[in-house]
């Protein structure tokens, strides 16, 4: 099945997949201890990927680089499989690294425009003929257009397991939370394989058990900021190791980017605008202007999960998070902490740690 | 041109201002002496080397007072616009109305510079939570909160969407201190599809037709909010008289660039250059003025080029120079080692380029607004590069990074091979903060390879 990779929560999976393709969640390469030899043992055409690799690299080493803008240019030189990848305008650094990207031989990019603007029938115009767009693109690499009644059908079901998902969130850990939130932005063997669903919890993703006895209650915390990626997310145990707990993930590849549930009656009739009215009409997000839609998500989402603290965790060079931080403090009815991460937590882990364990102290 | 050309220190201008008025010089109202400035607070212009000309010091002049034009507007009773991260297309619709004077806050980022780091503008940022990490343009947050250089704008517009995200995240600061912004979309420029109505704009770029109709529908949303809040019509006709005058100031420019950068010796120092490129923008707040500055300045330089006098050596290695500096002392250091700019992409190259008077205004400014050379893929913008570096002849290129700027992050990259594979010619990269003082050295030796290295290829 062809593969195609996107990076942003404002590309509805559904369109991607009722095309026929298989959507992979763009995402930085798990760490390699020996990054040559994994590398060129992974790969046929070793000149060509050499040079990829060596074109990620000098990427990674530029000042001023998001750290995830460098590491998706690093996913998407070594992703031997991928037909496509697909990247949005939501950021600065995201379309300076598509045009890097379109740069090199064999490597399909779309740029999607997702406007900034969103009060206007015309910002949400456009974003329906990007779609549109996408679709000529994705046909032409492989794809096939969808039916209304198929892009229906597909619609249901993420909507669907989504659903499920949310409903499951108390039940798992916030790191299993995160992960089967990939999972269902990429549909791999059905959503919510992590969900219990199934009834298959294990010790790792079910969410613990309310700490009674000596030890004090956990502190509910919401997180907040850019993307966090499965390799980042230690985070979560350091924060629940400290006497913390993630109640609300409002990273940029946490819940808060989830689309609306759609409207079974506007899906069948109309399934585009209903695609575009979800996510581009529904979710709130920092590069958005005005920004208010993120800051009345916050308020309802940290006063209905009785949120006590908030950590934001943002990139380095992430200018868009980055001003927000003090904003976000004065607004705030919790305390903020804020965390800015290199790219490389493992050198950050005592500074990250220690300031989540002083921010739990100050809190209980 | 009375005196052989050449650039001169402040202490230097101190005596030429006296013979020029001994001379018989008439200065407009905001004249005088370039010193008084500096007293004032901007003393960057004791490490500089300006032009010699009474275009020159006019020039200066007209740049060092555009604050004190604004108050007076203000006082006059105008209405002030601000136009932040719009590089040449609001302020074409707002001065074609009376009693508006638009302006550029974002120009803010140069008072770092022009007063050495004076002005607290950046620690008041830094208190904010933008640190250095960000553009130099997070002085205009300063400047905005401190309220002692630009007086607060009535309206501020800001166009986002395909705009850096410094300025996009500072804006939204501001509307947060309870400034009134209007904002405005530019989508990315993407080039046309095949099959595709494809639109060619100003400068050589292409897009296709749906963006230039949206941008188009963008501004009439700008237009409409502009009628209501001056109180008069911003009709069809009154557009088309501002694009006139605005094209009057970009043919000006486009004739000076033409000699300035291609006359053999240099007739005009790279720092005023820059500085009369910068009027194309938002005309240093008083449209007319821009046009007599520039004027002038094109005379001086037409004299100049006819009698063979410049500023520096003949056959000076000729540079393109890519983004504009954060510290104007870096325009002299090139000069200092050899080297000339020949031509430039300052950001804002479509500003310079003629607004079509063919077309129904607002797409003709929609097709101005698609052509900035920011909006587009910097691959577009390269091309642009090797064009004209290779028209004016271009030996080498200079990308000159602007610190925390997020462009700057990857644009080198795309940017620097493409003219090292189309053109083969030597590039560097530099990164030049507010103030280079302390940098100084090390800019210098990578400006002398350069100029070397451009000097002894065949």
């Amino acid at each position: 099945m062809v593969t195609v990779a996107y990076g942003s929560p404002f590309v509805p999976v559904e369109w991607l997949a009722a095309h026929g393709l298989q959507p992979l969640w763009l995402r930085p390469p798990p760490r390699r201890s020996d990054p040559e030899a994994d590398f060129v043992a992974e790969c046929a055409d070793r000149d060509e990927r050499r040079r990829l690799r060596d074109l990620a690299s000098l990427v990674s080493t530029r000042r001023g680089v998001c750290p995830l803008a460098a590491a998706l240019v690093d996913a998407a030189c070594c992703a031997p499989e991928l037909s496509a990848v697909v990247l949005t305008t939501s950021c600065d650094q995201m379309r300076y690294v598509a045009s890097l990207l379109e740069q090199q031989p064999g490597m399909p990019v779309f740029v999607m425009n997702v406007p900034s603007t969103w009060q206007t029938e015309a910002a949400r115009s456009l974003y329906l003929a990007e779609l549109q767009r996408l679709s000529r693109f994705l046909v032409a690499r492989g794809g096939t257009s969808p039916s209304l009644a198929e892009l229906t059908r597909v619609m249901v079901q993420f909507d669907r397991a989504r659903a499920e998902l949310r409903q499951a969130r108390n039940r798992l850990s916030a790191k299993a939370f995160s992960a089967a939130l990939i999972e269902v932005r990429e549909g791999l063997g059905g959503p919510g394989r992590r969900t219990g669903r199934a009834g298959a919890q294990d010790g790792d993703s079910a969410r613990p058990a309310p700490s009674g006895g000596r030890s004090p209650p956990e502190v509910p915390l919401a997180l907040a900021g850019g993307p966090l990626p499965e390799s980042d997310c230690e985070l979560f145990d350091w924060i629940q190791q400290a006497g913390g707990q993630i109640v609300l993930d409002a990273t940029e590849w946490g819940e808060r980017t989830l689309p609306r549930p759609f409207d079974v009656a506007r899906t069948q009739r109309d399934p585009l605008g209903q695609l575009a009215d979800a996510y581009f009409g529904a979710i709130p997000d920092v590069f958005r202007r005005p920004h208010g839609a993120l800051y009345e998500y916050l308020e309802r989402e940290l006063a209905s999960r009785q949120v006590r603290g908030l950590i934001v965790r943002r990139y380095l060079w992430c200018d868009l998070w980055h001003a927000e931080v003090a904003q976000l403090r004065a607004w705030s009815p919790v305390p903020v902490l804020d965390l800015d991460a290199a790219g490389n937590e493992e050198s950050g882990e005592g500074r990250t740690r220690g300031r989540i364990e002083a921010f739990l102290e100050m809190l209980r | 041109m009375s005196v052989r050309a050449r650039r001169i220190t402040l202490d230097e201008w101190d005596r030429r201002y006296v013979e020029l008025r001994a001379a018989g010089l008439c200065e407009p109202s905001y004249g005088g002496p370039l010193r008084r400035h500096a007293a004032a607070g901007d003393r960057r212009l004791g490490k500089l080397r300006m032009d010699n000309s009474a275009a020159a010091l006019r020039l200066w002049n007209f740049l060092l007072t555009e604050e004190q034009r604004l108050h007076q507007a203000r006082a006059r009773g105008c209405r002030l616009l601000g136009t932040i991260k719009d590089l040449g297309t609001i302020p074409v619709m707002a001065y074609a109305l009376e009693d508006v004077v638009a302006f550029y806050p974002d120009g803010a980022w140069w008072l770092p510079c022009l007063m050495e780091n004076q002005t607290g503008l950046l620690e008041i940022a830094d208190a904010m939570g933008v640190d250095e990490s960000f553009c130099p343009v997070r002085a205009m947050l300063g400047a905005f909160v401190r309220r002692a250089h630009f007086p607060i704008p009535d309206l501020l517009t800001c166009s986002v969407g395909a705009t850096c995200d410094d300025v996009s995240a500072i804006a939204q600061r501001l509307a947060d201190l309870g400034h009134a912004i209007l904002w405005w979309e530019v989508p990315h420029r993407r080039r046309p599809e095949p099959g595709e109505e494809a639109v060619e704009l100003p400068g050589g770029f292409q897009a296709p037709a749906c963006q230039v109709a949206f941008v188009r529908a963008e501004l009439e949303r700008v237009r409409e909010v502009l009628q209501a809040w001056s109180g008069q019509r911003l009709t069809d006709d009154r557009l088309r008289a501002g694009i006139r005058q605005a094209n009057r100031v970009r043919e000006l420019l486009r004739e000076l660039r033409r000699l300035g950068y291609g006359a053999d010796p240099c007739p005009l120092p790279a720092l005023e250059m820059l500085v009369a490129e910068m009027l194309a923008i938002h005309f240093c707040s008083d449209q007319q003025e821009a046009i007599g500055v520039l004027t002038v300045l094109l005379d001086e330089v037409r004299a100049r080029a006819a009698a063979g006098q410049g500023v520096l050596p003949s056959r000076a290695v000729r540079v393109f120079w890519v983004n504009p500096v954060a510290d104007l002392r870096v325009m002299n250091l090139l000069e200092d080692v050899g080297g000339r700019v020949c031509g430039t992409e300052y950001l804002f190259c479509h500003a310079l380029d003629a607004i079509p008077e063919n077309r129904p205004p607002l797409e003709a400014l929609a097709r101005c607004a698609l052509a900035d050379p920011m909006v587009g893929s910097p691959v577009d913008r390269a091309e642009r590069i090797c064009r004209e570096a290779s028209d004016f002849g271009a030996r080498a290129v200079v990308i000159s990074r602007i610190p925390g700027a997020s462009h700057c992050a990857l644009e080198g990259l795309v940017i620097g091979d493409i003219v090292r594979r189309r053109l083969g010619l030597p590039t560097v990269e530099i990164e030049v903060p507010p103030i280079t003082d302390a940098l100084e050295p090390s800019l210098r030796t990578r400006l002398e390879a350069l100029v070397e290295t451009a000097t002894a290829a065949p």
